[in-house]
């Protein structure tokens, strides 16, 4: 039975002091949800026996049998501090009595769900770092981690997996400290590569109870913090102390009853006090019970002062050790005390994240509640997913209060990611019309939650897509909105069997793309409706929840295509003109590619439409070159008004052009919408206006004749500019064992795929190829990966960037690249020819 | 232009380019023009015909309507038809004169017909487009009735008679039975023949001879006036001569085999109507203009295109109905119940007339999201290649305003205005938002803002993002404001209260509320247009410095005072 009530916990949400907000983060298979099992079991919420095999977070029935999580699940825990003693252990934040409330996230370690993760992260304050024992540090360990740490989350490592390396491994324990000592020590690198000053160390350190051994499968798990309190006593020594002593280069040299640093005595080895104290006695465990020997056990049990439960001493084998190790080390205890000492609480953490959760200016009345959690201050919410209800089409959403109390009825101000102060844009105003908590697939209504808190609230998902912020202060800012790790570049279409159910598909669609943080639904302009996702995997699950849940109807899937941008590839060979229709205005232009870095850098937000003229000006000039008058003259972005187009007005003394520059806006948003090769997005174009002629009476160059001429010209300067595509690029990280890596590389050659970068993971045989891989390329990767490994090989595969398409120019219409726009062009229904510069260009 | 620009620019623009035409010329080159002898001409416009259908039916003024192709043609048919009446005329009296005993009536009526001096006037430069009757062009020269020369869409005219006169033109029977013959290779094939009207007479001598060569199931088709009938402006024969029963196909098994090159709206019409659509290249006579052949095998994509851009339209907040006809029976409630249907859906619209169209004529309403055009079926589908914003007909308008839970797009498609049904569009707000809308007058609980509450955004099925603006009429739809709600303090609008008499000032930036509803256009102008006028874009102290202000001349012309100066010569 549960062993809390929900009372109890809403008279724990009041301390903010004693809230843990926590996300278990993790590679793939390293044994996220398993391990939560066990905090579920200690919590009550599952059985003890089940632990380990339920993975009770991952709720959906395709997380069950294909043994990932897909999504990430939210669970509300009840901790306590075996005594008041324990509190003076909590350094550098204040408690208030030895009840502690956790909320605990369960997150995806696919890197196709990393948007799960971020969502995740953005709630929580602290994450359980899941490593694995004997693969260590993998790609996504290093991702989700660097993610934390950007997010401003403190990170606690467990080294789970540790009875594999026992039974199957059989390694020695200075073996198995020394690769402790290097998974830790590369976590540590990790942090270490991504700290953030304001934080403060964050690296880990098993001494310091902030790393802990364990294994989720048999629900056992220890920091060394645990058995130093054991040994504190019999050895008579202050537990701090002793916890430094049980690790590094420690020895108890039991000739001299002294502790030593030098790992020798006259010559002869000495153990070291880690693996004496710590391991041996698992060690013995282990050899006694999986050798049989049932004295043996009794007698360790009785070393231990262990009870067993009498139906658990009837079993043998890995079943009495999994009882044994449940009861001597019960992984819920390590965990729930790693937490609570070393995560910070909310009161804690919003201290330092305020500057980087909010947009606003540091001093206003929002800032100064997040920085406080001032359960009083304005409502300050943050949504950062969606759940699905029980209730079809309906949504929880799901959030965390950085201010204020949210509850029950309440209106508040609902702002959309492109919400800014003072507009009307992507503002509503909606009652809340319930708050609940989430538990794992359930939930439990609750009347209010102060701000720490993660909650769910019903009644508002028709306001919000994906994400947004919740307030009660009109001059409120947004909290900021999340970036991605992943870009949704993998797209098929979607078409219904039967005519008759358009409907269902566009609610279908609808909700796809509110259920999941990253999905992109959209129609083209062939009249497609397209669904984006991060990689083959993901797509493939977002697909199948829409035709069996979201949409309910057959559905006809296109094969996975790949988006292409539109971009040039030099400069206009000659300055571009265009006549409005009427002749008395024109437009003299040049197009030039844009720098690559640049435009990730528009990409990723860091430069936008947004940002102050002049510091932005600045930053362009340099850091990328550019020069500061031009810098200072942009005019927008596209498409969108935050692509990564820009148009740069270069022109000297034109009258009149400020009344013209909504027309040219217009027209170049149009223009970089749909570029003149394939009808395509561009992208990484600049674009300069050299000069303008306009008639002189304001009839005659209204939006009519400059909107299209606009378009014209932009179309003229990109096609005298060396047009070509960009194709986006995977980079996939491959775990291979060495004796398969012939079979990657001729894989990865055979689909135009580029090795950059190979290294052994040191300790193991195991290989790491970085290699950058055309996603055109990437269908069916993975199984030809399998097949030319015979299934050794692992990718994670991850959209980079975008690259030029090699094959020639898409204007040769017997080019490589040629044939695949007449392709693109035909499908789309539009002149199979791509229209000649002359279309555009005018004669003077 | 050279590589680079070595001079300025010149400034004005040089006169041979200021009355040239932006919309590309349908007129056919002289020198594709062939010399055609009188007596073809005369069987061609078939000139007997109309002066004896003018006759007979006792028009006085006739408008001539051509297309521009045949406008060189013009005065020789006025010509011709002149002389030909005159002759009819002549016949006529002398047979009056004959029937002189008969009675006073009919000596009365030969007079009057004698005297009647029947006028011909031409029509060029039609202000929509060629394949419609111009009534209002007719109408301003008083005329009777119009003759129509050309292809011609059949739509139903409002007020004057119409004589339509297709042409005649010359055609291969056998390289078309031979092309038939290339095209369906079962003789048991079950097809529809049709022709462009220019080339109707042919039709059923074709269908004879593809019987004698042993097709069994051709089905000729007849003109009827009627652009809604499942074939547009055609009828079949019944199929069992004896039965009542007007329409015994199952149109879906057949084949249609169209002679000449169609209207593409026709191919869109047609492709989901029947089974497969062939077609039959003619040699390109002087008065086809259109030299492209269609692939029917294309209409597919260009249907789900045009499904694309009636997605655009689900989330326009502001509709232009584009009158682009206006003499096409019904077009006056047409566009009612175009208005009723786009503000049912809570959004803007406004109607606008811009003669022929083109970009430049539709981008200069950069606020309208997009157009619905009212015209006849032909040119209801608009080709929108270079167009800043989508052009849409009536029937995809109804789909497109129908919401999301109830559009069907089954690949049907016409292009007119016939079929708009002015059925109360149920509105399609859900019934939810009104139960949420009033559960929130019942409660307010405190600590929370107290603004109206928002209507929920639309989801944009193009760019799969929320979009808030896309109804902005429905909030006047849904109830008058509640009375204790005048002002919104903290909203950016202001609300103009009703029967107060105080002067309120208005902040800068703020929108007057009329019903309750801030003008989409106000918005727009506030919103997205960043020069609004002259001196909006004055920025002391950026660049420009004003001059500084010094006393000038006074005084009279005879000497000037200039400052502290005294007297100049």
């Amino acid at each position: 039975m549960v062993n809390f009530t929900i009372d109890e916990i809403r008279l724990l949400m009041d301390k903010p002091t004693n809230v843990r907000n926590m996300s278990v983060i993790a590679h793939v298979d390293h044994g996220k949800s398993t391990l939560t099992d066990s905090l579920l079991a200690k919590a009550g919420i599952i059985s003890t026996a089940k632990a380990g095999d339920a993975r009770a977070t991952d709720t959906r029935a395709d997380e069950q049998e294909r043994g990932i999580t897909i999504k990430s699940t939210a669970i509300s825990l009840y901790g306590t501090l075996p005594s008041p003693e324990d509190i003076k252990d909590i350094v550098g934040q204040k408690t208030d009595g030895t009840d502690f409330l956790i909320n605990l996230i369960d997150s995806p370690g696919h890197v196709d769900f990393s948007s799960e993760v971020t969502a995740a992260l953005r709630v929580t304050d602290g994450a359980l770092v899941v490593v694995d024992t004997i693969e260590g540090v993998c790609v996504q360990t290093e991702t989700v981690l660097r993610q934390a740490l950007t997010e401003r989350i403190k990170p606690v490592v467990i080294i789970n997996k540790v009875d594999r390396a026992l039974l199957e491994l059989q390694v020695s324990k200075e073996d198995l400290y020394q690769t402790f000592s290097r998974t830790i020590e590369s976590v540590n690198v990790v942090i270490s590569t991504y700290l953030d000053k304001a934080l403060g160390d964050l690296q880990v350190y098993p001494e310091k109870g902030t790393v802990a051994f364990g294994s989720g499968l048999h629900g056992w798990a220890f920091t060394i913090r645990q058995f130093a309190i054991r040994y504190a006593k019999k050895f008579g020594v202050d537990r701090n102390k002793m916890m430094e002593r049980l690790w590094g280069d420690n020895y108890f040299n039991a000739h001299t009853k002294k502790w030593t640093t030098k790992g020798t005595h006259e010559g002869k080895q000495l153990e070291r006090a880690f693996n004496q104290f710590i391991l041996d006695p698992i060690f013995k465990i282990f050899s006694a019970v999986m050798n049989f020997k049932k004295d043996e056990v009794a007698t360790l049990l009785t070393k231990l002062e262990l009870k067993l439960p009498t139906e658990d001493k009837e079993k043998e084998g890995k079943q009495l050790l999994k009882a044994v190790m449940r009861t001597f080390l019960p992984a819920a205890d390590s965990l729930l005390e790693m937490m609570i000492f070393h995560l910070p609480s909310p009161v804690t953490a919003q201290r330092y994240r305020v500057e980087t959760l909010y947009e606003g200016p540091p001093d206003d009345e929002a800032a100064i509640g997040i920085r406080d959690c001032d359960p009083k201050g304005p409502l300050m919410l943050y949504v950062s997913k969606m759940v699905p209800t029980s209730d079809k089409g309906r949504f929880y959403a799901f959030g965390r209060v950085f201010s204020g109390t949210v509850k029950s009825g309440i209106k508040v101000r609902i702002q959309g990611p492109n919400y800014t102060p003072g507009k009307k844009e992507d503002l509503f105003v909606k009652a809340i019309q319930r708050t609940v908590l989430m538990m794992g697939g359930k939930v439990e209504p609750i009347d209010d939650m102060p701000a720490g808190n993660i909650v769910g609230l019903v009644g508002i998902d028709q306001f919000l897509l994906k994400s947004g912020t919740l307030t009660t202060l009109d001059t409120a800012h947004n909290l900021k909105v999340m970036k991605f790790s992943v870009s949704p570049v993998v797209t098929r279409s979607v078409q219904v069997k039967n005519a008759q159910d358009l409907p269902k598909l566009v609610e279908g669609l609808k909700r796809l793309s509110k259920s999941d943080p990253c999905v992109l639904t959209s129609t083209n302009a062939s009249g497609e409706h397209v669904v984006a996702g991060a990689g083959e995997l993901h797509l493939e699950i977002c697909l199948k929840d829409l035709e069996e849940d979201h949409a309910g109807v057959p559905l006809i899937f296109s094969d996975p295509v790949t988006q292409y941008r539109e971009t040039v590839g030099g400069k206009s060979s000659i300055t571009a003109l265009s006549k409005s229709p009427n002749k008395h205005n024109r437009l003299y232009m040049v197009a030039e590619p844009m720098d690559e870095e640049l435009a990730k850098t528009i990409e990723d937000g860091k430069i936008s439409p947004r940002d102050d003229v002049k510091a932005r000006a600045r930053i362009l000039a340099d850091d990328f070159g550019w020069d500061v008058t031009d810098a200072r003259k942009i005019w927008c972005f596209g498409p969108d008004g935050t692509g990564a187009n820009l148009l740069v007005d270069q022109s000297k003394a034109v009258q009149y052009l400020n009344e013209i520059k909504d027309s040219v806006v217009s027209g170049f948003q149009w223009a970089s919408r749909e570029g003149p090769i394939a009808e395509e997005p561009m992208r990484s174009v600049r674009w300069n206006i050299l000069d303008v002629t306009l008639h002189a009476d304001a009839i005659h160059r209204g939006g009519g004749q400059l909107i299209p001429t606009t378009r014209r010209v932009l179309y003229a300067a990109a096609l005298l500019a060396e047009p070509a595509l960009q194709e986006p690029v995977f980079l996939v990280e491959i775990q291979v064992p060495e004796s398969a890596m012939g079979g990657v590389y001729g894989v990865l050659t055979r689909r135009r795929g580029h090795v950059f970068a190979e290294e052994q993971r040191p300790g193991t045989p195991l290989f790491t190829i970085k290699a950058y891989l055309p996603i055109m390329e990437s269908f069916g990767f993975n199984a030809d990966l399998r097949q030319g490994t015979s299934g050794q090989a692992f990718p994670q595969m991850v959209f980079d960037h975008w690259q030029l398409l090699p094959g020639g120019s898409p204007l040769d219409r017997t080019s490589k690249v040629g044939i695949m726009v007449e392709g693109m062009r035909k499908r789309k229904g539009i002149k199979v020819e791509v229209p000649d510069v002359s279309n555009y260009y005018d004669k003077l | 232009m050279s590589t680079d620009l070595h001079a300025p620019p010149v400034l004005s623009t040089p006169a041979e380019y200021i009355f040239q035409d932006p919309t590309p010329s349908s007129a056919l080159s002289s020198e594709n023009r062939p010399d055609r002898s009188d007596d073809e001409l005369f069987t061609v416009y078939e000139i007997a015909r109309t002066a004896a259908e003018i006759q007979a039916r006792n028009w006085s003024r006739v408008a001539l309507q051509f297309p521009d192709a045949m406008l060189a043609d013009a005065p020789w048919v006025v010509g011709a038809l002149d002389t030909e009446l005159g002759k009819l005329q002549y016949s006529e009296g002398n047979s009056a004169a004959e029937s002189i005993e008969q009675g006073a009536g009919a000596l009365e009526e030969a007079q009057r017909k004698q005297k009647r001096n029947i006028r011909l006037y031409i029509l060029a430069d039609t202000s929509y487009s060629a394949c419609c009757v111009d009534e209002i062009a007719a109408e301003h020269a008083d005329a009777d009735a119009v003759v129509h020369y050309g292809r011609a869409c059949l739509s139903p005219t409002a007020r004057l008679p119409v004589l339509h006169i297709f042409t005649r033109q010359a055609l291969d029977y056998d390289a078309i039975a031979e092309s038939f013959g290339q095209e369906f290779n079962g003789k048991e094939t079950k097809a529809i023949i049709m022709a462009d009207v220019m080339f109707q007479e042919h039709v059923a001598p074709i269908c004879e001879r593809l019987k004698a060569q042993g097709y069994n199931h051709i089905v000729a088709t007849e003109i009827i006036r009627d652009p809604s009938s499942t074939i547009p402006n055609r009828s079949l024969p019944s199929l069992d001569p004896a039965s009542a029963e007007k329409h015994d196909y199952d149109l879906h098994e057949y084949h249609l085999f169209h002679i000449s090159t169609p209207p593409t709206s026709l191919l869109l019409s047609l492709s989901s109507r029947l089974a497969s659509l062939r077609l039959y290249p003619t040699p390109s006579s002087p008065y086809t203009t259109t030299t492209s052949l269609p692939d029917p095998s294309a209409t597919p994509s260009m249907l789900r295109r045009r499904y694309a851009l009636v997605l655009r339209l689900t989330t326009a907040s502001i509709i232009g109905i584009l009158v682009n006809t206006l003499s096409v029976k019904n077009y006056m409630s047409t566009i009612s119940t175009l208005r009723e249907q786009i503000a049912s859906a809570g959004k803007k619209s406004y109607t606008i007339v811009v003669g022929k169209l083109n970009a430049a004529k539709l981008a200069n309403f950069a606020e309208i999201d997009g157009w619905v055009v009212v015209g006849c079926w032909e040119s209801g589908l608009v080709d929108q290649d270079g167009l800043f914003k989508p052009v849409i007909t009536p029937f995809e308008l109804a789909l497109a305003m129908q919401g999301d839970e109830s559009r069907i797009w089954t690949g049907e498609w016409w292009g007119g205005i016939e079929g708009v049904k002015s059925e109360a569009n149920p509105n399609t707000e859900s019934t939810e938002s009104q139960e949420t809308v009033q559960k929130e007058t019942a409660e307010n609980i405190d600590g929370g803002v107290d603004e109206e509450e928002s209507e929920p955004p639309v989801f944009d099925l193009r760019t799969g993002k929320l979009v808030s603006n896309s109804r902005p009429m429905r909030v006047a739809i849904r109830s008058s404001p509640p009375a204790g709600n005048a002002m919104q303090p903290n909203s950016g609008i202001t609300r103009t209260q009703p029967n107060g008499s105080a002067l309120v000032k208005r902040g800068t930036g703020e929108i007057a509320l009329v019903n309750g509803v801030a003008s989409p256009g106000a918005e727009f102008l506030r919103s997205k247009r960043t020069w609004q006028g002259l001196g909006t874009d004055f920025n002391p102290g950026e660049d420009e410095e004003s001059a500084v202000i010094e006393e000038g001349r006074s005084g009279v012309a005879r000497g000037y005072i200039v400052g502290e100066e005294q007297m100049r010569s």
